[in-house]
């Protein structure tokens, strides 16, 4: 859940399994530039809810939307846009990067610069972004690399860490001041991927060797003992009448 | 008076006798020689069959199925006590690094090593059987994505830490601590086995929006000639909020 308009005052943010009246998660006072962490929920069709903060839960929402949850997906709501047009909008956010690489989107949620331009390292992640919207991800080499923002009127520098494997969003708010750049971590993984299995036994409790061969090799005596006792009793019966020729 | 049976073979044995004792010698070849005949190539099928069996058996060995311990496990190694730190906010990367790991369950409770990558590119693994290690390559246990912690099943003479690993069931709970004497909590949502020939690389080291972990051993078969079980037993958690 994120609050991402500028002008409007906190909010309680509900979550409701579609259907049901009994919230799911309620976050209570997001304020402009909150993003809260993932929460985890059963797939399935939801409704988001806002209200102004402190507002009775039965009360009627200021917006609502509804989202489907796909198994193993992961999603950011997100409030845009100034006071007086706020949507709700559902971001499908992205669990995998190219190997070795880190994926960055931007989303634009300053009013005060209406469209900004932001580069990472020389890269152009977003050019003449509008206020509310949302770029695709880019995928990057990783690194401590420097974000640069600039709107018609102000610029922001900062410097971002990027591991390889990793998922960001950066958020280009109105700052006390100026504009700001939140960096969340969407997901992030191993940053070097090992090969294959892990070799971690030494097969001390497996069954040994000598003790998944005694029946097998008690058999084959039995078999040897029986062909060769067979084999004596055929040709010692047969020597007394030889002698006795 | 008892009359002695004549010597095989004695001079004192008349015609009549070895007559006699030639035809009964026939009749006993008659009887027994298709016996004998059936004994040796029963004898040799059932040796043949064991032998092949015997070079299987040499070449493999299942490991025993362990058992939970009989006493109730959490009076070995209690449910910690300490403060549960919140997951971190998505903008931050705040916990500190994992120093041990608590498996009441089972009753597992060791220090973790540092892990990093052999120079083969495969995960290394703890220098002891007795202790579990933290990959170094992975999200800090309580950050988002998911941490790999791997600890062997035994060593070549005794059980090791993660011995009753695959006996975790979903919704038991693994407690890490970290350096700053904070604990992490994770609930297990899966315990599966896998071939290392198809090791779920992306499962496991891939990323994920949550805070996760993932804790590896072996287990199935023990392959005798590379000295290596050939799966791997894999638990996973989600952090409980």
């Amino acid at each position: 859940m994120a609050h991402l308009s500028t002008n409007t005052p906190a909010v309680d943010v509900y979550l409701y399994s579609f259907g049901n009246s009994n919230a799911r998660i309620v976050l209570h006072h997001v304020a402009y530039g909150d993003v809260s962490p993932y929460e985890k929920v059963a797939a399935g069709e939801y409704t988001v809810a806002m209200r102004a903060a402190g507002a009775p839960g039965a009360s009627k929402p200021v917006l609502s939307t509804s989202i489907n949850v796909a198994p193993g997906g992961a999603y950011t709501v997100a409030g845009v846009g100034p006071e007086a047009g706020l949507r709700l909008q559902v971001l499908t956010d992205q669990l995998t990067t190219p190997k070795g690489k880190a994926l960055v989107r931007v989303i634009q949620a300053s009013m005060h610069q209406e469209k900004v331009t932001v580069r990472l390292n020389g890269t152009d992640l977003a050019n003449e972004i509008a206020f509310s919207h949302v770029s695709s991800y880019t995928a990057v080499p990783p690194g401590l690399l420097s974000v640069h923002v600039t709107g018609p009127s102000e610029s922001a520098t900062r410097t971002v860490k990027l591991t390889p494997g990793s998922i960001h969003t950066l958020v280009v708010l109105d700052g006390a001041s100026s504009l700001a750049v939140d960096d969340l971590i969407d997901a992030q993984g191993s940053k070097v991927v090992p090969n294959g299995g892990v070799r971690t036994g030494f097969g001390g409790t497996a069954a040994r060797p000598g003790a998944a061969l005694l029946p097998w090799g008690s058999a084959v005596a039995a078999g040897l003992l029986l062909a060769v006792g067979g084999a004596l009793f055929a040709s010692r019966r047969r020597r007394p009448a030889l002698h006795a020729r | 008076m008892r009359r002695r049976p004549p010597a095989s073979g004695s001079p004192a044995q008349s015609d009549d006798a070895q007559a006699r004792r030639g035809r009964h010698i026939s009749s006993i070849r008659v009887v027994r020689r298709p016996v004998a005949a059936a004994a040796l190539i029963a004898g040799l099928l059932v040796a043949g069959i064991a032998a092949a069996g015997l070079s299987v058996a040499s070449q493999t060995g299942k490991a025993a199925a362990p058992v939970r311990p009989p006493v109730n496990p959490t009076k070995l190694v209690p449910i910690p006590h300490g403060t549960y730190a919140a997951p971190p906010p998505a903008a931050s990367r705040t916990v500190a690094e994992p120093v041990s790991l608590l498996i009441p369950a089972i009753g597992v409770r060791t220090r973790l090593v540092h892990l990093g990558i052999t120079s083969g590119g495969t995960l290394q693994v703890p220098g002891t059987t007795a202790v579990a290690g933290w990959y170094t390559g992975s999200p800090r246990p309580g950050e988002p994505g998911g941490a790999v912690i791997a600890g062997h099943i035994d060593s070549r003479q005794a059980k090791g830490v993660f011995y009753l690993l695959r006996l975790l069931r979903p919704g038991e709970r693994v407690f890490v601590r970290r350096a700053d004497g904070t604990l992490a909590a994770f609930q297990i949502t899966v315990v599966r086995s896998y071939p290392k020939t198809r090791f779920p690389t992306s499962a496991v080291y891939g990323p994920t929006p949550d805070a996760q972990i993932r804790l590896i051993t072996c287990g199935g078969t023990f392959d005798w000639t590379t000295g290596h079980y050939l799966s791997n037993t894999i638990v996973y958690a989600s952090l409980v909020s």
